[in-house]
């Protein structure tokens, strides 16, 4: 038997249940019903083709791991997470990573999904291909969804290709100016003082383009990014910011020290969630307690 | 089998519907409406060959609409004759039903040049004394009292087609073509009243019979080898389409003869350099293509050739959409020839709102009474030229 | 009564906005796909998001189904009307609401030509990435529709990347807007499940588009071959060595030929292929990477490689891809084409066999297509007025789908399955699978009042449609 169909029988299709990642994103969305059997998705990358530029895996695995195994070929994912994170993870969070500008979203890196469904079922949504609109995208739907519609057994992503060298560079312009000044940077942060800018790309480009942040007053500094950003995350919106919050002004997201309520859902929306729910998992027996809805971004 | 509209099945049968015209169609652009497009039309067309629809009036209303500028011919990727097509359907068309009295009037009176004249001379009277409008889109806002004198000879290298209306109402353009063509070292003859009207507008309105008269007259009154040089493109457009019109040998070597003025020039580019011209600032031009000259004869290239060295030339960012003047379209649809001109009145206001040169007569009327300054490329080249009496040329 | 629900439409929209007659419900029973026999209701031009609810809310009333339609220029017959619904035509509401340079994005009716978007945005240093090769005519709410591709999505990414948020006239005739253009959206991602509805999930009436940075330098590659499969080869090499070009695109030998004869751009006239390979992004960086796709296509087997030299040689290798299609239909009047992907590392497998299976056809085959993301485009290219042609061009064209499931592809990479390709989706999806896009469906719409009959496999009472009698023509891709 293999794994995949392990997974399927372990989710079963009676009572409540949850699939456990790395812990490191717990508390997303509200916490786990303690009634709810808790079970692990199935670990280890299945194939990786570099010249497909797409890998195919388990959903259990780690992060690190697959970013390590893609290194190897000089690809990477669109996916970011805290250390110990698995990718089954980082998709039902769905939340992109701080390259986002450079390297895209989170949500167009999920090609082909195999998850079980509150029946219990395994479902293939997508496709292998890089490209495809073969019926409805149930990939971004599942995508940012916490687990809430089904659980990944096994996905099949898409990778790209890793920057020649990524370079940061910090001073004190603020920082609305480098959206329009630098082409395609691939992080801007504010921590209200500060400004740090995240380049990457090929080693000529990327050093013409920190000349012109040096003449606006940006200095090199690592290739790490020298702000710690704070853990909790939500929509950045206008006005200064506060002590001990970053902003990610490149995606209008705010990190804080404190968790932020999310943002209410209109009465139109919360008619189709609604549905949502009752269409995929009428019994709301899947990650019971947890609710998207309540994410702050 | 006789089919309704008589359309070649294998020209109609070009069309994928692939939808590539639509933008390209000034109709559509206003519209949005599929009934208006040439997409559109060509399924109706289809439809009554087919016996699935009649000709109702809705299926006239989306007929009478084509303005004939044939951008979509041009944009079309699978190369379908639209021209043809719609054509052969204006004439189904015509034998159908009679074409309203005022259009019939109009095309009658065109084809009587002494009639124009006098016509033409009560019309300036009436409109001096406060009468008649200046901003209408069929007349000049002034129409002449009497034609400045020709300057051409009797005998020449070339014929400068005159014409009907734009001899009596815009006789300043035919002086213009004289002045630049004599500059350039070429000898004129005018091809006058016993030539008359080229017939543009009769087979426009699907009266090919007439058009068909007219073709005939035109080329009899015309023998001889010489090149005949049009400055009104719809005008030119008409006469080198006569071995379509009439399918015979002799109308197509004729057809072969004519030239656009400045298709001509750009032709012969010794005779251009030859044109002394003052050295003056080139003031900035906007350039409109006529359909005619732009999707009918694809030479609206020599305008530039042509006005490049006393203009800077603008360019619209519409693409050639057409201004919606069309033969008699503003006459029949003047709502939807409004709103195709207001499109093109922005795009004017868009390239800065310069002075608009426009080598076809209909055009510069249609834009004239929108309030846009429009004269004919060849008037600013005259103006340009050295005057021999001045000195120091 | 249709009565009835005339009036309240023209009551709603204005008597000029609403339309029944033979040459209008001609007109709008089809859209470029070309199959015969769809049956529209009232056809109307809403202006409005309220005009729109009305609509809709009309349908509801009447219980009749309704159908939201653009330009009409898809090829999977997306937009053909079954079962006399209300068309939503949303040509007119074609307002560019709002450009907003800093945070990149804009905020448009649904009616925008995708064309005119990037021509009003030239100067900003910004664009609207998508550009499905019918993009002088297709609106921004059909390319939502249907998840638009083009040349450019290789590096871009599809419609879907390029949609922030939309608008949307549920088929219960209530409003909700889904995403948030200025920053992550919290929750279901309901934005993403909408892009790709095809029409089946409501109607989109405002759409907040990203907008993507002008690349600073761009070069426009030709390299051409004497066989397909060193072509292909090239294309996985390139990708392999870690250099994703903005686009890859690939014509073979018959298509060469055609394009030269008709357009004259200049392709090596005795080349089995040519790849056009365009690569941008900042100048070092462009520089490189020629250099590089040189040294690797070379080493491939490649016979000659030519970088544009300036902006009109770049214009001149592109318009000979971009009317190829047209240059096609000029050789005969029929064509048949499919849309599937395939794994770029078995574009010489699945190519090949797809010349064996015109072959045993005795068809023409034609390939002009998106080698970058493995989206073929074979062209089957026929007279229709010949006798039994239908036959041999329906089998072959199945054969060549099945070729590509069977080589790990999909049905679509960008025009959809509209009602063309509903028939192959158990090919793909088992039942199960096919039921939970049925609840994605069921989300947006539970009584599947909005464009009925597409995507999915099921019950029809599009008669002539379901014969398939006339295979879809089309004439880009």
């Amino acid at each position: 038997m293999n794994a995949l169909e392990e997974f399927r029988q372990s989710v079963g299709p009676h009572g409540p249940v949850a699939v456990v990642g790395g812990r490191t994103r717990w508390h997303l969305g509200g916490s786990i019903d303690p009634q709810a059997r808790l079970i692990t998705a199935p670990q280890g990358i299945e194939a990786l083709d570099p010249s497909e530029m797409t890998v195919s895996l388990g959903a259990g695995t780690p992060l690190d791991m697959l970013d390590e195994a893609l290194a190897e070929h000089g690809q990477e994912v669109a996916l970011a997470g805290p250390p110990g994170a698995t990718v089954g993870g980082a998709l039902a969070v769905g939340h992109d990573s701080l390259r986002r500008r450079r390297i895209g979203s989170a949500r167009d890196v999920l090609l082909q999904a195999n998850y079980v469904d509150a029946q219990g079922e395994l479902i293939k949504a997508g496709g292998p291909t890089v490209k495809n609109v073969t019926g409805y995208d149930l990939c971004r739907l599942l995508v940012g969804s916490l687990g809430t519609l089904g659980f990944f057994g096994s996905v099949i992503l898409r990778t790209r290709p890793r920057p020649e060298i990524t370079m940061w560079l910090s001073g004190p312009t603020k920082p609305e100016c480098f959206l329009t000044e630098i082409y395609r940077p691939a992080t801007i942060l504010w921590d209200g003082k500060q400004t740090a800018v995240c380049l990457e790309g090929y080693q000529e480009d990327v050093e013409k383009q920190a000349q012109k942040l040096h003449a606006l007053g940006l200095e090199t500094s690592s290739d790490l990014c020298p702000m710690v950003l704070p853990p909790h995350r939500q929509r950045l919106n206008g006005g200064p910011l506060k002590n001990g919050t970053v902003a990610d002004v490149g995606s209008s997201v705010l990190y804080g020290p404190q968790p932020a309520e999310a943002p209410e859902t209109t009465p139109g929306v919360q008619r189709v969630v609604d549905r949502l729910r009752h269409q995929f998992d009428p019994e709301g027996r899947l990650n019971p307690g947890r609710n998207p809805q309540r994410m702050s971004t | 089998m006789n089919l309704p509209l008589g359309l070649d099945p294998d020209e109609l049968a070009v069309c994928v519907s692939c939808g590539l015209c639509l933008p390209h169609c000034p109709t559509y652009r206003v519209s949005l409406d599929e009934r208006y497009s040439p997409r559109g039309r060509i399924n109706l067309m289809r439809a009554v060959e087919e016996g699935t629809l009649t000709m109702d009036q809705e299926w006239f209303d989306s007929l009478d609409t084509c303005i004939q500028c044939l951008g979509c011919e041009t944009a079309c990727p699978s190369g379908v004759k639209y021209g043809s097509l719609i054509s052969g359907t204006k004439t189904a068309m015509a034998q159908q039903r009679t074409p309203g009295h005022k259009l019939r009037a109009g095309l009658w009176v065109l084809k009587h040049p002494r009639l124009l004249v006098w016509g033409s001379r009560a019309m300036a009277v009436v409109q001096r004394l406060g009468l008649l409008s200046r901003n209408s889109s069929l007349w000049p806002k002034k129409i002449p009292l009497r034609r400045p004198k020709s300057t051409a000879t009797a005998t020449g290298e070339v014929v400068l087609f005159t014409g009907c209306v734009m001899d009596t109402w815009m006789p300043e353009v035919h002086r213009a073509a004289e002045k630049v063509l004599q500059a350039s070292g070429t000898a004129v003859m005018l091809s006058g009243t016993a030539t008359g009207c080229c017939g543009a507008l009769h087979e426009h309105a699907g009266l090919t019979d007439q058009a068909q008269q007219r073709a005939q007259r035109v080329m009899d009154s015309l023998p001889g080898e010489h090149p005949i040089l049009v400055d009104a493109a719809g005008c030119g457009a008409a006469l080198k389409n006569y071995g379509h019109l009439l399918g015979t040998e002799q109308a197509q070597e004729f057809a072969e003869r004519v030239f656009d003025v400045q298709e001509w020039l750009a032709k012969h580019p010794e005779r251009l350099a030859k044109i002394p011209l003052k050295e003056t600032q080139r003031p900035p031009v906007i350039v409109q293509d006529p359909c005619h000259l732009r999707h009918a004869q694809q030479c609206h290239e020599a305008v530039r050739v042509v006005l490049a060295p006393v203009a800077e030339l603008v360019e619209l960012d519409d693409e050639g959409l057409c201004c919606g003047a069309g033969g008699s379209f503003s006459l029949v649809h003047p709502e939807l020839a409004q709103g195709v001109r207001e499109r093109k009145m922005e795009a004017i206001a868009r390239a800065g709102n310069h002075e608009v040169v426009s080598a076809n007569p209909g055009c510069a009327l249609h834009l004239g009474a929108a309030g846009a300054k429009v004269r004919h490329p060849l008037e600013l080249l005259a103006e340009a030229i050295v005057d021999p009496q001045e000195p120091g040329t | 009564m249709p009565d009835q629900l005339l009036a309240e439409l023209r009551e709603a929209l204005g008597p000029k906005s609403v339309s029944f007659g033979g040459a209008a419900q001609l007109l709008y029973s089809r859209d470029s796909s070309v199959f015969p026999g769809g049956q529209p209701g009232p056809v109307c031009f809403p202006e409005t998001t309220e005009q729109v609810v009305a609509c809709v809310q009309a349908a509801v009333n009447h219980n009749r189904s309704f159908v939201p339609r653009g330009a009409g220029t898809g090829l999977a017959g997306g937009a053909i009307p079954c079962d006399d619904p209300v068309m939503i035509v949303t040509t007119r509401m074609n307002k560019i609401l709002e450009v907003d340079k800093q945070k990149q994005f804009a905020w448009v009716e649904p009616g925008v030509i995708n064309l005119d978007l990037s021509r009003y945005l030239l100067g900003t240093g910004l664009h609207f990435a998508p550009d499905p090769s019918s993009q002088q005519s297709c609106t921004i709410g059909g390319n939502v529709a249907n998840n638009s591709g083009g040349p450019h999505c290789l590096a871009y990414g599809v419609t879907s990347a390029h949609i922030l948020a939309v608008e949307v006239v549920l088929p219960d005739a209530s409003v909700a807007v889904f995403g948030d253009p200025e920053g992550p959206a919290g929750g279901y991602d309901l934005r993403g499940a909408f892009v790709g509805g095809e029409g089946t999930l409501g109607v989109a009436t405002r759409v907040a588009v990203r907008l993507t940075p002008d690349p600073p330098a761009v070069r426009t590659m030709l390299l051409d071959y004497q066989d397909v499969g060193t072509a292909a080869d090239t294309v996985s090499a390139i990708i392999g060595a870690g250099i994703v070009p903005a686009a890859i695109e690939m014509m073979d030998q018959k298509v060469i030929e055609v394009v030269e004869k008709f357009i004259k751009v200049g392709y090596p006239q005795d080349a089995a292929a040519v790849l056009i390979v365009e690569v941008d992004g900042l100048i070092d960086g462009v520089e490189h990477e020629v250099e590089r796709i040189t040294e690797i296509a070379l080493a491939c087997g490649t016979r000659t490689v030519r970088v544009a030299a300036d902006e009109e040689e770049r214009a001149r290798i592109w318009k000979g891809r971009k009317n190829a299609f047209g240059a096609i239909a000029q050789v005969k009047p029929g064509y048949y084409l499919h849309d599937t992907v395939i794994p770029r590392t078995k574009l010489t497998e699945v190519i090949n066999k797809v010349y064996e299976t015109a072959e045993r056809y005795d068809l023409l085959v034609m390939n002009v297509f998106h080698a970058g993301d493995g989206n073929l485009h074979p062209l089957l290219i026929f007279d229709p007025q010949e006798e039994g042609i239908m036959d041999r061009v329906l089998a072959a064209g199945e054969e060549i789908v099945q070729t590509s499931l069977d080589a790990g592809g999909v049905l679509s990479g960008e025009h959809g399955i509209g009602l063309e390709k509903r028939r192959f989706m158990d090919r793909l999806f088992s039942e199960n699978d096919l039921d939970a896009q049925a609840k994605l469906r069921h989300t947006f719409d539970p009584d599947e009042r909005a464009n009925p009959h597409k995507v999915l496999p099921g019950g029809s009472s599009c008669a002539e449609i379901n014969h398939m009698d006339k295979p879809p023509e089309g004439t880009w891709v």
